[in-house]
């Protein structure tokens, strides 16, 4: 019991801390190739400390939902992550939910994030709102058949056993051609969920491009910094979950604390290496039109669908 | 428990028959009914439960001098389910009926429409208890009749007219697709009881069961609101007093669930082809998607949530479905699964529906009007209404912790264990289904957003919402009851779970309460532990304790220092209601994404001024959307009957010579016939 | 050899295959008409791939030489003449199609489970080591020829019609272990032609109406 305990708080506090850490290491990848020095990569912690000594300031317009959303979307988000196997494979809280209850989770979170954006009366936020009520809809039905591809090459939808099996190799379908797609699936999902290019730009201010930005835009002070964060972990938690379940190797599998320490280490490069990716993508490609994101969102339907098929029909 | 029968019986009868005795005198009219109606609710909820726990099944029998009918009365677990959740829903009505009809003084009798009241949940307390036929359809018939009634409360408005004359004609043809059924079974046991229907002494034929099967499907699906029978449901169920909605909408639908269960597991024995299972699914799974999507569209409140009980029969329908896929292929623990997420969909939904009708029913009485466009900032105005509305959204929505999301995690299990069943296409369908539910639950969640944040957050639209103030408090007290058992259903499915079990056992077999409740009560495991598992209380602990874990880091890095209150910024000018996003704003991007459903058309006329093109005077927009079910499939049929009503009009001469003349020869051929 | 190393081979030979077949839905959900031309140029490259693993795996030689002109026609030739193509052109994308691109990545959703159905019943009957590509073989000429009724610029067209040839190819491999070269080099012979031709015909078709969308074609009938 002590120790499920102590491994929440330490899954609770790698989290919180690592997630400032890829928001900002994307942004300096992006500042390297576009020949600028950038910030530092530890930019993100100094900007958080800075929101939260902030005083906010709240529109008078405002109902109790718009201060209490960033307390729940940064409850909710984290819980979400607590179902993640970070860089043990067994997490605790694995009994808690399986996949679906985490997809649910992160939604809990958008809902109020929608309404917040409703609450303040600016036609900015309504914006938002709505654009990301469109965008989380599209997304969901690649998420979930995807999320059912990989589970079914591990037989279960319980992330931590799905990792544990995939790490040790054990009890679990091998074939490629499934885990191929459903990786790339859930990688166009894990894009426009977390609002990167090419379905949002999470650098801009331009009205007519912004989705997360214009929902969040009456926020300030303390409130901002917890949404951000929020918006940092739920980045994070799909990272940890594509590493995880497609290259859990090296994640400790036992509780000695070796395995631990190690786990910590090839965790930290794994998600660090991932983020250079998305920053590589969000300098190679230009956001897409709001109406063209459903091809994109297409595409990643069809690819868990076909992992799907694959995995049934090669397997006979 | 008999007497706890009698007495439900009773308590409704008396408050059907006693309030029209006291006319001139509303105010003791609407006591008397809807204290009698609550003293039922809470004897039904007691006679519900004990139903559900005993170990045999209460019958009860008074025969008839009229041949076939006895009024034949059986207290088994299912029923006993269905008690129990028209009771729940039926108290919580009562409760809320006595503030909210007094918007009725005066303008209708409330003698009539406490007695309709306290009938209608008579009928449909007697539809899921009835052990014959006849009486079934005898209460059925009534429970149609009542609700149609009560649809037409308000009958000075012609679209309430409307609504109840269709809502009559597509009632009366499902009710004889419903005779049909029973004629079937009927004519190969000789009788109308439902024990002898369970077990015949002759199997009834491959050719006749399917028949059944159709029959049944057709006849129930109308009442429960299936696509493409659903047509009437956006009308008839907005029209009633809200009260009445939350009953229409909660339970009365539910019936149908019933009776179908009740048809395909019980009298079908649970045998059947896979592509019944197939079927069912089929339906349920375009019912939610289209029942959401219709809604998203919908900008009065209450149709918004009439076309979201499309939506839930439809998840319902896919828990029954996958279930019965499952019995087919003699997976019988799945099979159990199956029903038991359809049917803890089922009272969820009763119970979150009938809180966001009354709700609805609060903003109607609160501000005069049911169009979202003219609400807005109602949540500082009705903070308790605001409040549990946003507890029945966040329900329907199916997040975390609250009841929806545990059936609708249920039903998704159900249809991931799909990998069990032998045949590929089923294998690869059924995941489709799951894929076609989460958009369902998503735009769902985008729906609610739109409800809850177009009418409660922000500036108030029109006056109406700005001089709006907080319902009474028995009107408060009706909405909690039901607030609070929607988090109750939600953080404690180890309780619901075994008492759907027992409902279960019977139908699919085999009993899984044990194998689905794991880690001494505190996780739901679908079957199998190692596959999925859920535990919804730690899920609600953890998000308290992380929010406060929140709050906590906020207190740690910066403390809670006072907030600063200002303007929204409106980019320079002061913000009005008319910057504000509209509901139908809101839902655009969706209704363009998915145009080739909607088939929306569009229309945007200008006045321009004379100096400047750029500048007009005035601009009208108008959209609506097409209402495809209707157009291609209801009108052609509508068109043919009248065509035919048309010939025959030749035979209609007015002449009262010539009508008995055709009395007489009907006689003479029948005559003949009977020869 | 063993059997472990023989169903890594088929592991192999089917994530060819797949990525084949993800080409195939990048060309469809693609407006871009000079990537469409690239990412046929690709599929080409992981078609010949493919066949090269299984006349490694195989040790059938003659596949060889089919892989290596796949990849002087298709992946270097026939991309070079339709990019050239597409260079004169006036249009860069495909703005308008017949059938919109989610609803055409839904129908070749659709497509592919039709062909994995209809292979069903044969699939066990072939080879062991590919035996399952028949299906996607069978899922890329469904999708190759739903491109042509998609699209209406006579350059998607063509390479609709290219990508069922790959299919084609990548059914013969799997189904027969190669077509004999005699008839592989005929076959690839004709392709290059043809897409001469239609190249050819592109032009002619710019020249005349200004467009290369094809339902011009119609107001030749008067």
């Amino acid at each position: 019991m002590l120790q499920a305990v102590m491994l929440i708080v330490a899954q609770t506090i790698v989290l919180l801390a690592v997630s400032p850490f890829i928001v900002g290491l994307i942004r300096k990848v992006k500042a390297r190739l576009q020949c600028r020095r950038g910030a530092s990569a530890f930019q993100p912690y100094a900007d958080l400390a800075k929101l939260f000594r902030k005083q906010p300031v709240v529109s008078d317009t405002t109902s109790w939902i718009f201060t209490a959303t960033p307390y729940i979307l940064f409850a909710s988000t984290l819980a979400a992550g607590l179902l993640v196997p970070v860089f043990v494979s067994q997490t605790p809280l694995n009994f808690a939910g399986n996949i679906i209850a985490l997809v649910y989770l992160l939604a809990l979170g958008t809902f109020f994030l929608i309404l917040a954006g409703l609450d303040a009366g600016s036609a900015f936020g309504g914006m938002g709102s709505s654009r990301e009520a469109i965008v989380a809809s599209l997304t969901e039905p690649a998420m979930i058949l995807s999320i059912f591809a990989i589970a079914l090459t591990a037989g279960s939808t319980n992330l931590s056993t799905i990792v544990h099996k995939t790490a040790l190799l054990e009890g679990i379908v091998t074939d490629p051609s499934p885990h191929l797609m459903a990786f790339a699936a859930l990688f166009i999902v894990a894009l426009a969920e977390t609002g990167r290019v090419p379905v949002d730009n999470p650098a801009t201010h331009l009205e007519l491009t912004m989705i997360h930005e214009a929902m969040v835009l009456e926020y300030s002070g303390r409130y901002l910094a917890l949404v951000e964060w929020a918006a940092g972990l739920k980045l994070l938690v799909f990272l940890t979950l594509i590493v995880n379940i497609f290259a859990p190797w090296g994640i400790a599998t036992s509780l000695a604390p070796g395995a631990l320490g190690l786990g910590l280490a090839v965790y930290l490069v794994k998600v660090s290496g991932l983020a250079v990716v998305i920053g590589v993508i969000e300098s190679m490609f230009a956001k897409l039109r709001l109406f063209r994101v459903t091809d994109l969102l297409g595409v990643a339907f069809i690819l868990a669908l076909l992992a799907l098929v694959f995995f049934y029909v090669l397997r006979g | 428990m008999m007497l706890l029968l009698a007495a439900v019986l009773v308590c409704y009868a008396a408050g059907t028959l006693l309030p029209p005795c006291l006319p001139g005198r509303p105010k003791l009219q609407n006591y008397l009914a809807h204290g009698l109606a609550c003293a039922a609710g809470l004897l039904g909820i007691a006679l519900g439960v004990a139903g559900l726990v005993a170990p045999e099944p209460l019958t009860a029998s008074i025969a008839s001098t009229i041949p076939f009918l006895s009024f034949a009365i059986r207290l088994d677990p299912l029923a006993a389910f269905f008690v129990l959740t028209i009771s729940l829903v039926g108290l919580a009505a009562s409760i809320y009926a006595f503030g909210y009809v007094t918007e009725f003084y005066g303008r209708c009798s409330l003698g009539a429409l406490g007695s309709l009241f306290n009938g209608f949940l008579l009928s449909m307390t007697l539809v899921v208890m009835a052990d014959n036929g006849f009486f079934f359809l005898i209460a059925w018939e009534l429970m149609s009749l009542l609700s149609y009634f009560l649809v037409v409360t308000e009958h000075e408005k012609a679209e309430v007219r409307y609504a109840g004359f269709f809502y009559l004609i597509m009632t009366h043809v499902g009710t004889a697709f419903i005779i049909l059924t029973f004629l079937i079974f009927f004519q190969n046991t000789g009788s109308f009881s439902f024990d002898v229907f369970r077990h015949p002494n002759t199997p009834l034929p491959q050719g006749l069961r399917t028949f059944a099967f159709f029959a049944a499907l057709i006849g129930f699906g109308t009442k429960a609101g299936i696509v493409p029978l659903h047509v009437w449901l956006p009308y008839a169920h907005p029209a009633a007093p809200s009260h009445i909605s939350a009953l229409m909408s909660g339970v009365m639908i539910k019936t149908a669930i019933y009776a179908l269960i009740r048809v395909y597991f019980d009298f079908l024995g649970g045998q059947f082809p896979w592509w019944w299972g197939f079927l069912v699914l089929v339906i349920g799974a375009v019912s939610a998607l289209l029942g959401v999507m219709y809604a998203l569209m919908e900008h009065d409140l209450k149709s918004l949530l009439a076309f979201h009980s499309v939506e839930n029969i439809g998840i319902i329908l896919l828990g029954i479905g996958a279930g019965m896929i499952f019995q087919t292929y003699g997976l019988k623990e799945f099979a159990a699964l199956g029903l038991l997420a359809g049917l803890y969909h089922t009272i969820n939904h009763a119970v979150f529906k009938a809180l966001l009708f009354l709700g609805a029913g609060s903003l109607l009485y609160a501000t005069h009007t049911r169009n979202m466009e003219e609400y807005g900032g109602l949540l500082r105005r009705m903070p308790w209404t605001g409040f549990f509305f946003l507890v029945g959204a966040v329900s329907i929505s199916a997040l975390p912790p609250t009841n929806g999301f545990v059936s609708e995690w249920l039903v998704f299990q159900s249809l991931f264990l799909s990998f069990h069943i032998p045949s590929i296409f089923l294998k690869l369908m059924l995941p489709l289904a799951a894929a076609m539910l989460a958009l369902t639950s998503v735009l769902a969640l985008a729906c609610f957003a739109k409800a809850f944040g177009i009418s409660f957050l922000a500036l108030p639209r029109s006056s109406h919402a700005r001089h709006a103030g907080e319902v009474p408090v028995s009107m408060r007290v009706g909405m909690a009851l039901l607030a609070v058992v929607c988090v109750a259903l939600g953080i404690a499915p180890m309780v619901v779970v075994p008492l759907l079990d027992r409902v279960i056992a019977p139908l699919a077999g085999v009993s899984i309460a044990d194998k689905v409740i794991a880690l001494d009560g505190w996780a739901l495991a679908p079957v199998n532990v190692e596959f999925s598992s859920l535990s919804s209380p730690v899920l609600a602990l953890l998000l308290v304790a992380l929010s406060l874990l929140g709050l906590g880091l906020v207190a740690a890095f910066g403390g809670l220092a006072k907030t600063r209150h200002y303007k929204t910024w409106g980019c320079g000018i002061n913000l009005t209601p008319r910057m504000e996003y509209t509901a139908t704003g809101f839902v655009q991007p969706i209704k363009r994404v998915f145009s080739t459903i909607y088939q929306p058309t569009v229309k945007l006329e200008a006045e321009l001024l004379e100096e400047s093109k750029y500048f007009a005077k005035r601009q009208r927009f108008e959209f609506h959307i097409e209402p495809v079910f209707q157009k291609y499939l209801y009108d052609p049929v509508v068109d043919f009957f009248l065509a035919m009503a048309d010939r025959l009009r030749v035979i209609q001469a007015g002449n009262l010579h010539l009508y008995l003349t055709y009395i007489f020869v009907t006689l003479i051929v029948l005559l003949l016939i009977a020869m | 050899m063993s059997l472990l190393s023989q169903q890594f081979g088929s592991q192999m030979v089917n994530l060819g295959s797949a990525l084949l077949l993800l080409t195939c839905f990048a060309i469809v959900a693609q407006r871009r008409l000079s990537a469409c031309v690239d990412l046929f140029a690709l599929q080409s490259v992981l078609l010949a791939a493919t066949a090269a693993l299984v006349a490694f795996l195989t040790g059938i030689h003659h596949i060889y030489i089919a892989a290596a002109l796949t990849v002087v026609i298709k992946a270097v030739l026939i991309p070079r003449i339709l990019k050239q193509v597409v260079e004169r052109l006036n249009v860069t994308r495909e703005l308008v199609m017949n059938v919109n691109v989610p609803a055409s990545l839904l129908i070749c959703g659709g497509l592919v489970m039709l062909a994995f159905f209809i292979t069903q019943p044969i699939i066990p009957l072939g080879f062991l080591l590919t035996r399952d590509s028949l299906a996607i073989a069978l899922a890329i000429i469904l999708i190759g020829f739903f491109t042509m009724i998609a699209r209406k610029k006579a350059v998607t067209q063509v390479i609709g019609f290219l990508v069922m040839e790959n299919g084609l190819f990548l059914g013969a491999t799997s189904a027969a272990y190669g077509m004999p070269l005699i008839v592989e080099i005929g076959v690839f012979f004709d392709v290059l032609v043809g897409a001469l031709i239609i190249g050819i015909y592109t032009h002619r078709l710019q020249d005349a109406f200004d467009s290369v969308d094809t339902t011009k074609l119609t107001t030749l009938k008067e």
